[in-house]
């Protein structure tokens, strides 16, 4: 009986996968209705916060990519929040203060370290904007994002609006090649069935706005978020996309407000944030499951599937590789998986080269080494996330990074 | 103080009572003792699967036990085809002995025409020097006959004027009704004896013509013959054909008998054979140099360590098999090996080497 749950549950989770996917391509070439009403004559007040800790360097440049942004100067400003970095993270806020005078730019520092969602909440202390959007501090904006963004408060029930997270560095190496495939049908195919349905279960943390008021409503759960009396400060755009959803609000993505992040280049460090991920995923299953009636009466089926079946299938992912390697140890070193893989990859490259020129990548057969990826991501991410939750950091950025002098800034 | 700098964040909410601090904290402690334990399995684990298949990958003298039940469906599949192989001999022996008998019947056959055939070319050359012989004599004797005959037509019509004078005779008294009656009686009897002498010259010429020509019945006589040479060749096919059939008849039944003979090699037909338990196991072909006759074979634990002799290999089966690896279960060919166990239980085992201990110890 077991097996068979099992298998059901797998197949329940793949599933849910390919038809998001499929949805999202038919949602896209034929219902107009999945995109939302944009007004861009709306022009709320925004505040951009930008939480920062051990950027370096980066964080002078993403203020500087919010600098050039066509919103009215008037009516936005930067937020900058230090989490007590250790390298010169604060000292390039500061600078960028002082060069970037064309908009209000506000940098403040914790007084201890205390992870990203507290440093949000504590930039958010000094917003008196409409609108606020949290963003990464390696995130490079687009010039349209904050209107892009902010056109999509118009429809009064959106609580939450993402941006489309595109990679800066496609081909530095297999790593940043098989993570713009990745993050290219993440937002363009798999969320657009969320879209259609409002009903977004996670905003990328890289570029999330947010109503203020919404936020300060729920500034108190973020703050006092602990498991077991630790505090947690991992995965809160997806824990605040699940609570705007809970609220009643919608929560959108608009792909045409961009951002571009610099996805890690090594192993280890995509280990971390994966590990980081997984961990808010199971967080989350864990939340929906708790309080599964109140899901069941206020959201879209849809969603209450994505939100369960997305981690369990993480859960039983798990389960099914190490079955795999004891009963068939080279199933996965198989010509089918590797040949449907680089078929993926194939297509995904064509429509990025076509659409997404910024992010063509050079050698798409790369995409094969996802298979070991897949691997690599289920058999050790999933036990670890769920043997890890008693920690809580920066995740890509933990750790003291190589300082960077306050010198000449090179564009 | 930096005027930028933001009001410090309040601390994180602490528990509210000190029971909830206490469930917490116990609770994080046997999470945490979990959390360890487990990842500390979960990378033993993973360093000794990772070790396993390294070693499997490596390793050339590991061999997986079989163990073959008497109802096992190889063996009674073997059995059956074991079964219709010796039936189809039988059929074939049958078949053979009928063809035999057929055969000797046939060759009797054809000698006894042969011998007919021989008799007829004996009949006709000794008839053909008989006709060679009495044609010309005949010839001769009918001449002979024909001046006959004419010197008897020529008597006759002096006869047939008697006739007119024996009837003037009696008219005129000179003799009695009685002697006329004898005297026409003996010249009708002349006449008669003269038709018969044509007859039997009609009949010589005949005969002649028999004897010195080619004539109809001459002619049977080759057709006879001709027919029967024909059956004679016909039957020499037949005979042929009959023999080839025999040959490869025999020659099927010697190469049923030859894989049977193989076949009894088999470790299926010994296991479906065999009064006692045989235990065999599956060499790949990779590991074919450790499988020897009379090799040392060794159980291990954890199918590598702490090994222990547990018998020796006792025959080695030629025969392919493909079985799926015990580790990898992918499909490996090899050959069959039938081990002599001083330790019956270790045929249950996973794995088991062949010549060596694979770690030493």
């Amino acid at each position: 009986m077991a097996p068979i749950l099992l298998w059901l549950i797998m197949f329940l989770c793949l599933m849910i996968s390919v038809v998001k996917y499929l949805m999202g391509l038919i949602l896209r070439i034929s219902f107009p209705s999945a995109k939302i009403r944009k007004d861009y004559t709306w022009q709320p007040t925004v505040s951009v916060l930008l939480p920062c800790y051990n950027e370096g360097r980066i964080v002078y440049h993403s203020i500087e990519s919010i600098s050039k942004s066509n919103y009215p100067s008037g009516s936005f400003e930067v937020i900058a929040q230090d989490d007590c970095s250790v390298d010169s993270s604060y000292e390039w806020m500061l600078k960028a203060q002082r060069d970037f005078t064309n908009i209000p730019i506000r940098v403040g520092r914790n007084d201890f370290n205390c992870g990203k969602a507290r440093t949000v909440c504590n930039a958010l202390q000094h917003s008196r904007a409409e609108i606020i959007i949290s963003i990464d501090s390696d995130c490079i904006f687009h010039p349209d994002a904050i209107r892009e963004l902010t056109a999509c408060f118009a429809e009064p029930r959106i609580g939450s609006v993402g941006g489309r997270v595109g990679v800066s560095n496609p081909n530095d190496n297999v790593i940043t090649a098989i993570q713009t495939i990745v993050y290219y049908a993440a937002f363009e195919l798999y969320k657009i069935p969320e879209n259609w349905t409002r009903s977004v279960c996670c905003i990328s943390g890289c570029l999330f706005a947010i109503r203020r008021t919404l936020l300060l409503e729920l500034e108190p759960i973020l703050r006092a978020r602990h498991w077991f009396g630790i505090p947690v400060n991992q995965g809160e755009d997806r824990f605040l996309t699940h609570l705007t959803l809970m609220r009643g609000y919608n929560t959108y993505i608009n792909n045409d407000a961009l951002c571009w992040t610099a996805v890690p280049t090594r192993l280890s460090v995509l280990f971390n944030q994966q590990l980081r991920w997984r961990s808010s995923i199971l967080r989350d299953l864990f939340y929906t499951l708790r309080t599964l009636p109140q899901h069941v009466f206020k959201l879209h089926p849809n969603t209450i599937f994505t939100m369960i079946l997305t981690p369990l299938g993480a859960v039983i992912a798990l389960l099914m590789v190490i079955t795999m390697l004891v009963t068939n140890p080279l199933a996965w070193a198989g010509p089918k998986t590797l040949v449907v893989y680089l078929g993926l990859a194939a297509v995904f490259s064509w429509a990025i080269k076509k659409y997404s020129v910024r992010e063509t990548i050079r050698h798409p057969l790369a995409f094969g080494a996802y298979i070991a990826w897949s691997l690599v991501s289920s058999l050790f991410i999933t036990p670890l996330a769920l043997l890890t939750f008693d920690s809580g950091d920066w995740g890509t950025r933990a750790k003291k990074r190589q300082e960077a002098p306050l010198g000449p800034v090179q564009s | 103080m930096d005027p930028s700098k933001v009001d410090a964040e309040p601390e994180p909410e602490k528990p509210g009572s000190p029971l909830q601090s206490i469930l917490y904290k116990s609770t994080l402690a046997l999470y945490r003792v979990f959390a360890l334990l487990t990842l500390y399995a979960v990378l033993v684990g993973i360093f000794c699967y990772a070790f396993v298949m390294g070693f499997y990958a490596i390793n050339g003298s590991w061999a997986a036990p079989v163990i073959l039940s008497a109802s096992d469906e190889k063996s009674l599949d073997f059995m059956q085809k074991l079964v219709l192989s010796r039936q189809s001999i039988e059929d074939l022996k049958v078949d053979i002995i009928r063809q035999q008998t057929t055969l000797a019947e046939m060759d009797k056959y054809r000698a006894s025409l042969l011998k007919l055939d021989s008799q007829l070319q004996s009949a006709i050359a000794r008839e053909r020097d008989h006709d060679q012989l009495s044609g010309p004599q005949l010839a001769a004797l009918d001449a002979q006959k024909q001046a006959d005959n004419r010197k008897t037509q020529e008597l006759l019509t002096q006869i047939h004027q008697l006739e007119a004078e024996i009837e003037s005779d009696q008219t005129a008294g000179l003799i009695t009704k009685g002697d006329a009656a004898a005297q026409l009686a003996a010249l009708n009897h002349a006449e008669t004896d003269y038709t018969d002498s044509r007859i039997a010259d009609v009949m010589l010429t005949d005969s002649i013509l028999d004897k010195t020509t080619i004539g109809t019945k001459s002619l049977e006589v080759i057709e006879k013959q001709a027919e029967l040479r024909s059956d004679i060749a016909q039957l020499d096919v037949t005979l042929s054909v009959a023999e080839k059939q025999l040959a490869e008849d025999n020659r099927q039944v010697q190469r049923l008998h030859d894989a049977i003979a193989i076949a009894k090699q088999s470790p299926y037909y010994l296991n479906a054979n065999g009064d006692k338990r045989l235990y065999f196991a599956f060499v790949p072909y990779d590991n074919q140099a450790s499988a020897t006759v009379g090799a040392p074979i060794y159980d291990c634990y954890l199918n590598m360590a702490l090994c222990r002799k547990v018998g020796v290999v006792k025959q080695v089966f030629l025969g392919e098999q493909v079985i799926n690896h015990p580790i990898f279960k992918n499909q490996v060919r090899g050959l069959t090996i039938l081990m002599d166990l001083s330790h019956p239980e270790s045929a249950k085992s996973q794995t088991v080497f062949l010549g060596r201990k694979p770690l030493l110890f």
